[in-house]
């Protein structure tokens, strides 16, 4: 190859590094990308059910398996179908009719199960109930994966560390995208930190943990016999000891450390702060039903809240306990008792401070559950589930989607996770088409090659 | 308007080129990105059956019309539909979101007009030993890669920075080598060094170091997805760490990168494959396994196979066969069918999906050979010994000599007081303190015995069961068949001072030296009579004494004295099986090394009669006690088992590769799905490259062909890493991709001298090394200010010497290593250092599965990073924070971030309070007596310079004022030194040490301490 050649693409293709090089460096992290101006959307909080909630005693009502409960599953149904731990008794399914009673809510007539009497009886009319959802992953890890990446390959970018890579953080003084944690009522299958990883991104866009137990964020607190003002003494000293050699260097990456010290210290003041619910009215604890930042799902929702309105982008709560194969009808009424109320808190609250608008509130699983029975329980099931999204530009008091007769197969309007992905980003202003990164030789997509807008319940 | 203006200019500045654009850089990577993806290799995706990425396809007939038609822009179809203004007919369509720009256009323009020339792909093409630049700048070449670097310098009339100072030359050194900073001694010894060639002996003494296998080893295990657990949902443990110091161990050892790959690749198919080549091929066993339930086996054992063919193509040829997995690779020629001729060389492997870690096999670590090798060297002594025939007179006398001499300690016969025979029997007590029973023999019988012992805290009680020649047979039982039946043993003990106070002695075990078949000594202790069991001795064919030991649960007995209540219950469905002559001892020994002292007392009698005075049935006796009991061989094979069981105990069974007898048959997978078989194929690799050596299409013949001087890419993608681990940036900055879609070399000709190099070495990775720390390149200073920044942030063209933030495990192992705190040792298990508590529980909880992160203790906090237990899905914090992957998969580059949660990290994690700590206790006890010196001393350590004067006046005043501070509250001094383990020098004054400590906090906070430039 002829050097001369080379060097005109080669020193253009570095000046443009160079560019994003130094857009990294800002004190609060600005997005890659520019929303469309349009989206009202400008953040996200996701309440993942983990476990895999069962539409059939949640979302999906069919009294037609009431009517076969007990009854061989119809063969029609579940020839040539993955299943998980069903595998070996293909030839002994059974129906298992509903757990729950269902009833219509609202002004908008939502059916909704009577184990969840809070999303039933306050908000019934915010949330927009998708009946339809499919993935293609049917074990917990993998599932999850693919709920959020895209993809069920490792190394790929989390929805959070997109969105918060695409658009930056709000705030100054908190990561962009934060992940809590809580369990409860059923099997409480392991997560991996790798659900809310940068994948090839860098890894300042991936999740943090808040934790409820220790320090909130690892190492937030000062070492023990070391005061904020000593503190904030040892930040300023490194600062001009790292200025003074910078003095003849001139390199963006000591400038860029030195914010970043800043930064961990307004985070250390604002940390506790935010996860001391003192500020908050009893009215306000007693809607979300919690007292204190104590790791409980009620605790993490009114955390939530707190967070969307510091600016965090991308908010992702699990609640690991929706694995229920056996025992699913009390399973699914202790479960629901954990996170009911704090769900329909959560909407309400935002409502009424008017963040609704603008922040899109989503609630579900990785999968859903089977129609068959096993044991008492339900296991895996990838053909159908159900999850609802509130706010951020979508439709309030609708249900979209169905499933066929038994819940077994999500039959009209089928949304996929891509589906799902696309839908989300295109609220928040983002074409999930042309939003790519390069890597490996390949522009990568969070809806990989698929992913269709569901304009139906866009606003 | 603006942007018309810039666009404009852009425009200009191409129209200034009058030269025709070069294809692979210019031309390709426009095609690649708009119209490979429809009109590339991949042969199903292809539309309007075009194909663009060869001239063949480009410049076909298309039915009177042509995509290209060489020297005729305005003939050709492609420029017609990129300049198109018809939605229907525009190229790219809109539909795919791709968009040429005026200047890509005029490209494409001016490459059709030059005669449209395609290039082969650069790094497809074998490496051709280029010409070194001649350059008139002499003095500034230490060999010939600064010749390629200031050529190209030249060319952009840039000129090379000066050298660097020799502390920073130092420490850069020590990082690229070992992962440490360099020690004071080394700096000192450096600096002094006034010789020629004081650098490269420099260089020489690191790439000796032990640390530098562990450094580079480090590296490795990012491209090998190494880690200590399984990955997927459960996480679970696992022993792969013996692998691991075999990477160590072939670093150190200078293995040639051929043997190295060849060994990791197929060492099991080497002939008469050594321990360690087996070992070696652990590499393509350390992706995650899974032990779900529910899941389909075969999808996962295919995922694995996946695996090893994405982690070995990128590893070597840095190329995304993945890509291939599903269609047609989309740009570079590798079609789907040919991955899975490659795949099939990994799909031979006898394994599950679920919980599929066999194969396994227990092997050595090269590290922990030595070890190995004095326990072998022992074992065959002690089996050679074990051969020689036994000189039985001499050892039964020899033993005899020492049963005479030895004292009976240990044992305190207790003296009956009192002795009562529920059944009516006659006890009495005899000389040696041993009760003969004679009288009535009534059905059942309990002597109820007492008897005082002083000892305060009694562990055991002895019971002798001697004979009597009063005794029917000279047994030691009252059956006419000389046996008894002790049903149970029962024992109370009183205060003597308080009688009030008593206990019952509860026995945790017992023992004896004979035991009849189905009447083991414990049937005398397990709490009933009622079962009719008991002790007993066979006294119908065996007439002779017999001891039992009873151990106390918990010590027993009274300050000032005990009374002990004995009762020897025989209450069994044996009638009249009385005990002929009991005797009762106490012991306090620990129960642990209470031995059954079972040499039982008629042997013991014979023991003492001399040799030739013994009878003929007394030495017959003897002998076979002997060797029943003192069997010399024995205790030799005793010996033996416990090394041998030390052996297989300190190296668990490691994964490695093995291929099935019978070949398990490869289809192409449809959509790359486990349950769509297509087309068989059989082993082969891509026709874009050199073919493989017919009769050997094994793994072993698909590693060989890898190591293949003519392979085009193995030895440049290998440099390029090196180049990558030193200077921040490949020489092709897409390591992990050579491929279309990869970047182009920034300086092509020195990639391949360097590839060519390191063939003509042997593989020589040490000599590599070398090469690249010797070039004046590398020692160029990077202090080369604001513009050198501003126009190369990422110093491709190496107009200044590489600068970096340290890696994690760096980061942590020189905050280790200047503290004083870094424990050095080489391989062996993962450890676990400090991690916030509750970390791994709170994400992972499953009962049966889950397990509490178990902190180390002592040295396992101080061990170098890469000993650090890796748990995939929650891994540690600290390294994470600083861009360690996860190890899920293949990683080529780490992310190289600077974000406040690794402030936090730094300021705050204990790891690196104590670390600081530790540090300003060396500052004060070593650093030498006024502060100045001290602080000069630390600020060393951790930097290698010395500090100029306002660092230094910061540092002063930060002490003085932090002194001040802790005089007045020494409880805070107290708890910011109470952090960490290791407890703190307690011989310093406690606020000094506080106050130095809040300064070694600022040095180890330093952008410098963090930073390798």
């Amino acid at each position: 190859m002829d050097p001369s050649l080379l060097r005109r693409s080669f020193l253009k293709r570095s000046s443009i590094g160079s560019a994003a090089l130094m857009s990294f460096l800002k004190d609060s992290s600005p997005g890659m990308i520019k929303p469309k101006e349009s989206a009202k959307c400008k953040r996200v909080i996701v309440l993942c059910m983990a476990g895999g909630p069962s539409h059939l005693e949640t979302f999906d009502y069919k009294p037609k398996l009431e009517e076969l409960d007990g009854k061989p599953m119809p063969k029609s149904f579940t020839e040539g179908q993955q299943i998980a731990q069903l595998q070996g008794q293909a030839n002994n399914l059974k129906v298992l009719g509903p757990q729950h009673k269902f009833a219509k809510y609202g002004k908008s007539g939502q059916e909704i199960s009577t184990a969840l009497p809070n999303i039933a009886n306050k908000i019934p009319d915010d949330i927009c109930i998708i009946r339809s959802m499919q993935t293609e992953q049917i074990n917990h890890d993998p599932a999850h994966t693919f709920m959020n990446t895209g993809s069920i390959i490792s190394g790929r970018p989390s929805m959070g560390s997109w969105i918060n890579y695409g658009l930056g953080s709000e705030g100054a003084n908190l990561p962009g995208f934060v992940v809590l944690t809580s369990v409860g009522g059923g099997q409480s299958q392991p997560i991996a930190a790798r659900q809310w990883h940068s994948g090839f991104l860098p890894s300042q866009y991936q999740g943090v943990r808040l934790r409820s137990k220790g320090d909130p964020v690892l190492y937030i607190n000062n070492p023990k016999g070391v005061t904020a003002d000593r503190q904030k003494d040892v930040i300023d000293t490194i600062k001009n000891l790292n200025m003074i050699g910078n003095q003849t260097l001139k390199d963006p990456e000591i400038e860029a450390r030195i914010s970043q010290y800043e930064m961990a210290f307004r985070m250390q003041m604002s940390v506790p702060e935010l996860v001391d619910f003192s500020d908050e009215p009893k009215h306000i604890t007693d809607l979300y039903g919690t007292k204190g930042a104590d790791g409980t799902f009620a605790a993490n929702c009114l955390l939530a809240r707190r967070l969307a309105e510091r600016g965090v982008r991308f908010i992702q709560l699990y609640h690991r306990g929706w694995d229920h194969h056996g025992g699913i009808k009390k399973g699914v009424e202790h479960t629901a008792k954990l996170v009911d109320q704090a769900s329909a808190a959560l909407v309400l609250d935002l409502k009424e401070r008017g963040l609704l608008d603008d922040t899109l509130v989503v609630w579900g699983g990785e999968f859903g559950r089977t129609p068959m029975a096993q044991g008492n329980g339900r296991d895996h099931h990838i053909k159908a589930f159900s999850m609802w999204m509130a706010g951020g530009g979508i439709k309030p008091g609708i249900t979209y989607g169905a499933t066929d007769e038994l819940g077994y197969s999500a039959e009209k309007d089928i949304v996929h996770v891509h589906d799902f992905h696309a839908t989300m980003l295109n609220l928040l202003g983002i074409d999930h088409e042309k939003f790519t990164y390069r890597y490996q030789g390949r522009d990568f997509r969070l809806t990989d090659v698929h992913g269709k807008i569901l304009k139906d319940i866009i606003i | 308007m603006k942007l018309l203006t810039i666009t404009i200019l852009l425009l200009g500045n191409y129209l200034l080129h009058a030269e025709d654009p070069d294809f692979n850089s210019e031309v390709r990577p426009i095609l690649a990105s708009n119209c490979f993806q429809c009109h590339g290799p991949d042969v199903k995706a292809r539309k309007a059956k075009l194909r663009l990425d060869q001239r063949e396809g480009a410049t076909r007939d298309l039915g009177g019309y042509r995509a290209v038609s060489p020297g005729q822009p305005t003939e050709s179809e492609l420029m017609k539909r990129i300049l198109s203004d018809d939605p229907e007919e525009i190229m790219p369509p809109p539909k795919t979101k791709k968009h040429l720009t005026i200047e890509q256009k005029e490209i494409l323009r001016k490459w059709i007009t030059s005669g449209a020339d395609y290039q082969d792909h650069w790094a497809f093409v074998r490496p051709k030993k280029p010409k070194v630049p001649e350059i008139a700048n002499e003095p500034r070449v230490k060999n010939n890669i600064d010749r390629f670097v200031l050529a190209r310098l030249k060319l952009e009339e840039l000129e090379p920075a000066a050298e660097a100072s020799p502390e920073t030359l130092i420490r850069r050194v020590s990082f690229s080598l070992t992962g440490l900073p360099p020690t004071l001694e080394e700096i000192d010894t450096f600096l002094a060094d006034k010789a020629p060639n004081a650098y490269n002996n420099m260089v020489d003494r690191y790439l000796n170091s032990p640390a530098y296998g562990e450094h580079m080893a480090r590296h490795w295990l990012d491209l090998a997805r190494y880690a200590d657990s399984n990955g997927y949902q459960y996480d679970t443990e696992r022993q792969q760490w013996v692998w691991r110091d075999w990477v160590i161990n072939s670093y150190n050892s200078n293995k040639p990168f051929n043997e190295f790959t060849i060994e990791q690749l197929a060492g099991d198919l080497l002939p008469q494959a050594s321990e360690h080549q087996r070992l070696a091929t652990g590499f393509n066993r350390n992706h995650g396994i899974t032990i779900e339930g529910g899941i389909i086996d075969e999808e996962y054992r295919t995922e694995y196979v996946m695996d090893r063919v994405v982690t070995t193509s990128q590893v070597w040829m840095a190329l995304t066969m993945g890509c291939a997995r599903c269609h047609d690779h989309k740009f570079d020629p590798i079609s789907q069918k040919e991955f899975y001729e490659v795949f099939h060389f990994f799909n031979q492997v006898p394994e599950r999906g679920a919980n599929g870690f066999a194969p396994k096999q227990r092997l050595t670590s090269p590290l922990a050979a030595a070890k190995k090798t004095e326990n072998e060297r022992k074992l065959s002594q002690l089996n050679k010994e074990l051969e020689k025939p036994l000189n039985l007179d001499a050892l039964i006398e020899k033993w005899t000599s020492q049963i005479a001499l030895q004292p009976k300690e240990g044992w305190v016969i207790l003296s009956p007081k009192t002795i009562n025979s529920t059944g009516g029997a006659t006890l009495s007590k005899l000389a040696d303190n041993s009760i003969l029973a004679g009288g009535a023999n009534s059905q059942k019988d309990i002597y109820e015995i007492t008897a005082e012992a002083t000892a305060g805290k009694m562990t055991a009680v002895r019971l002798e069961a001697l004979t009597h020649q009063t005794l029917p047979g000279n047994g030691p039982g009252r059956h006419s068949n000389s046996n008894f039946v002790l049903s149970e043993f029962e024992l109370t003990a009183i205060s003597i001072k308080n009688p009030s106070q008593s206990q019952v002695v509860k026995f945790a075990r017992a023992i004896a030296d004979y035991s009849q078949a189905g009447y083991g000594v414990s049937k005398a202790i397990d709490g009933t009579t009622a079962n009719s069991n008991g002790w007993a001795v066979d006294g119908p064919t065996r007439k002779a004494p017999a001891t039992a030991i009873f151990i106390a649960a918990l010590p027993f007995g009274y300050e000032g004295g005990s009374l002990l209540r004995f009762r020897l219950r025989h209450e069994a469905d044996f009638a009249a099986h009385g005990m002929g002559r009991p005797r009762l001892s106490v012991t306090t020994d620990p129960a642990d090394s209470l031995q059954l002292q079972g040499i039982p007392a008629d042997i013991r009698e014979i023991a003492t009669i001399i040799n030739q005075k013994r009878t003929k049935s007394q030495s017959d006796r003897l002998k076979k006690y002997f060797l029943t009991h003192h069997n010399p061989n024995r205790n030799l094979k005793k010996r033996i088992a416990t090394i041998e069981k030390q052996l297989a105990a300190s190296f668990p069974e490691t994964m490695i590769m093995q291929d099935m007898a019978k070949p398990r048959a490869t289809h192409v997978l449809n959509r790359g799905q486990y349950n769509e078989p297509g087309e068989r194929v059989s082993a082969g690799v891509p026709a874009i490259f050199p073919t493989m050596r017919a009769n050997n299409s094994n793994r072993l013949g698909f590693a060989q062909w890898l190591m293949d001087p003519t392979h085009p890419l193995t030895a440049r993608v290998a440099v390029n890493r090196y180049w990558q681990q030193l200077f921040g940036t490949g020489l092709v900055k897409t390591a992990e991709d050579f491929g279309i879609q990869g970047e182009l070399p920034s300086h092509p000709e020195l990639l391949d001298w360097l590839a060519l190099e390191f063939i003509r070495s042997g593989w020589d990775t040490k000599h590599m090394y070398s090469l690249l720390l010797n070039s004046a390149t590398y020692r160029q200073t990077s202090h080369a200010g604001e513009a050198a920044y501003r126009n190369d942030p990422e110093n491709r063209l190496l107009a200044r010497g590489p600068r970096m933030r340290l890696d994690a495990e760096e980061i942590r192992d020189s905050c280790l290593a200047s503290s004083g705190l870094l424990v050095n040792q080489l391989g062996g298990k993962s450890v676990y250092p400090y991690q916030p508590k509750g970390l791994w529980m709170e994400l992972n909880n499953r009962p049966g599965y889950s397990k509490e992160y178990q902190q180390g203790k002592g040295n396992d906090l101080y061990r170098r990073s890469i000993y650090t237990f890796w748990k995939r899905t929650v891994p540690s914090p600290m390294l994470k924070t600083f861009d360690a992957p996860e190890r899920e998969f293949c990683t080529t580059r780490r992310s190289r971030t600077n974000t406040p949660l690794q402030a936090l990290a730094l300021l705050n994690g204990p790891q690196f309070v104590e670390a600081a700590r530790r540090l300003a206790e060396r500052m004060l006890s070593e650093g030498g007596q006024t502060l100045n010196e001290r602080i000069t001393y630390g600020f060393r350590l951790v930097t290698a310079r010395v500090p100029v004067q306002s660092e230094l006046t910061l540092l002063r005043s930060s002490y003085t004022e932090n002194l001040k501070l802790f005089e007045t509250n020494q409880s805070t001094a107290h708890k910011l030194l109470k952090v960490g383990e290791s407890p703190y020098n307690t011989r310093l004054n406690i606020s000094k040490l506080a106050a130095m400590t809040s300064v070694a906090r600022l040095l180890l906070n330093l952008n410098e301490t963090v930073t390798k430039g």
